[in-house]
């Protein structure tokens, strides 16, 4: 599904974000990647979604090469892959159901489809009840499934989590990841980047960890050990 | 297609209101743009009125010897209204000139007993010569200078309206050039507001635009409200043009009327003859010029 050949990510004028990743995610696998702040675990998630392009080696997504990928092509990976962020990024003028409603409006989706969707992916997301309520309105667990939701609404194979809990209780932290699991059974690979120990042992799925932008351990049913 | 166009729309609208103050002055920079460029077409229209004015009212007076045979100034005339610069010939007798002369000196005792002394009509045919353009006069008293009757022309009577119509050139052509000069300027502000007011919107909604990038908006998507923005602002810019200008060129018509003593200065029919190739042109001009600065603000500012 996603293949990291050799990846390394330098930014300018030579601080290394990642340097000679290499990883294979199978189909269907739900990936915890950790490491403390700094180690490059976003610059490995931006490369996944080509919001940066890698300085050397190559990355595969479901076969498709976008190591060089074209600007023009950006789009098309985006409606493949979901993200969801630590800050969220919902707009805060539109409601639940239109800031879900925006990720298939953009994309120019027919209104019908946009009214099926919404609603099937609002009740995934456990949301149903607060459709006209604005993100000021909402917890930040509340806030968070929103975002989850918008990035299930185009039935991603890929969902790219960065620090989603990283802004939430116990309690919040515990619905998104069972949340995030719940997405996965339906089939979807979802890579999880955090720094949350309790998060990542509480999985018990593989543990991706990276020090100094390098992998030092990749493990099935793995834990935080850092 | 058309439901992303019926989006596109929106969020151009959307992009229009919320920066409305801006888009005001924007729009206004564009009117001002537009004006000073009808201004120099009023202008121009204005001249070329005043240049056929006086260009109508100029002639040559060729007065033959009084002892010429008529055959020779049949000769003359016939030989002038071949010529492409002359408009007309007119022909005046001996006989028609001295009556004319009395006519116009009537009250002039002098001149009159001068004429009784002389006991004979001193006057020969005269031919009035009307050119097509001021500048043709040199051409036309060239071809006077002609061997065939050349010796049978006592003088020629020709006022400088080329002067005059040269005079009305060059002040015109100076009035044009700072015209010119303003429009340059003008549009060049107007590009920097646009590429300010692109940037604006840009920063604005860099939230939404960094969110359609993320869920998957294409390019053309992303960037399509802010072209089509700039598209209806150059319309509404125009559209206020016209409601200004035709109300000026109302109160100017009768003045410039008096001024060039005739039934119509032309100036509203100018405008409304021309009407569709001018404004049409004027849109297609302002459009392509908020177009240029948009796509230069988005290199810079929008990274999609």
């Amino acid at each position: 599904m996603i293949r990291f050949k050799h990846v390394s990510k330098i930014y300018p004028p030579n601080v290394v974000g990642v340097e000679g990743v290499s990883l294979h995610i199978r189909p269907g696998e739900f990936v915890s990647i950790v490491g403390k702040s700094g180690t490059g675990k976003s610059t490995l998630a931006k490369l996944l979604f080509a919001e940066e392009r890698p300085t050397r080696g190559t990355i595969e997504i479901g076969g498709w090469d976008i190591t060089n990928i074209h600007d023009r092509d950006i789009p098309l990976l985006r409606r493949q892959i979901g993200v969801v962020f630590q800050d969220f990024k919902l707009l805060p003028m539109k409601t639940v159901y239109e800031n879900v409603a925006f990720a298939l409006q953009v994309a120019g989706e027919r209104p019908k489809r946009i009214r099926e969707v919404v609603p099937a992916v609002l009740k995934i997301v456990n949301l149903e009840p607060m459709t006209d309520r604005y993100p000021r309105q909402l917890s930040g667990g509340e806030a968070q499934r929103v975002a989850i939701g918008r990035a299930l609404v185009h039935s991603p194979k890929v969902l790219v989590a960065d620090e989603p809990t990283g802004n939430l209780d116990t309690i919040n932290t515990r619905e998104i990841v069972d949340l995030l699991k719940k997405i996965n059974e339906f089939g979807t690979t979802v890579a999880l980047v955090t720094h949350d120990r309790e998060v990542v042992n509480a999985l018990k799925k593989r543990v991706i960890t990276l020090e100094d932008g390098k992998i030092t351990s990749d493990v099935e049913e793995g834990r935080y050990k850092l | 297609m058309l439901v992303s166009s019926y989006r596109v729309t929106r969020f151009a609208f959307q992009n229009f209101w919320r920066n409305f103050w801006l888009s005001v002055i924007t729009i206004s920079m564009l009117v001002l743009t537009l004006m000073t460029v009808n201004i120099l077409l009023l202008l121009s229209a204005v001249t070329q009125q005043a240049i056929g004015l006086v260009e109508d009212r100029i002639e040559v007076s060729v007065y033959f010897h009084d002892s010429v045979e008529q055959e020779t100034v049949d000769g003359a005339v016939a030989y002038l209204r071949s010529l492409s610069q002359v408009r007309d010939v007119e022909t005046i007798s001996a006989q028609e000139a001295y009556d004319q002369f009395v006519a116009r000196h009537e009250g002039d005792e002098q001149i009159m007993a001068s004429l009784v002394e002389l006991g004979e009509n001193p006057f020969g045919p005269t031919l009035v010569v009307k050119a097509e353009q001021a500048e043709d006069f040199a051409i036309i008293l060239d071809a006077l200078e002609n061997p065939q009757f050349r010796d049978a022309i006592r003088d020629k009577d020709f006022s400088d309206y080329e002067q005059i119509v040269e005079r009305i050139r060059s002040t015109t052509d100076r009035i044009r050039a700072f015209g010119i000069a303003l429009s340059a300027i003008f549009l060049l502000i107007a590009i920097l507001i646009v590429f300010n007011t692109v940037r604006m919107g840009i920063f604005i909604h860099r939230e939404e635009i960094g969110i359609m990038r993320l869920v998957g908006a294409s390019n053309g998507f992303i960037k399509a409200p802010f072209y089509l923005e700039m598209v209806l602002m150059s319309l509404i810019a125009l559209s206020v043009t016209l409601i200004v200008l035709f109300p000026i060129l109302s109160m100017l018509e009768p003045q410039f009327r008096v001024y060039f003593a005739t039934e119509s200065a032309g100036l509203l029919a100018f405008f409304t003859r021309n009407g569709f190739l001018i404004f049409g042109l004027e849109f297609l001009g302002l459009v392509l010029v908020c177009l240029f600065s948009t796509t230069l603000a988005m290199r810079k500012f929008l990274k999609v």
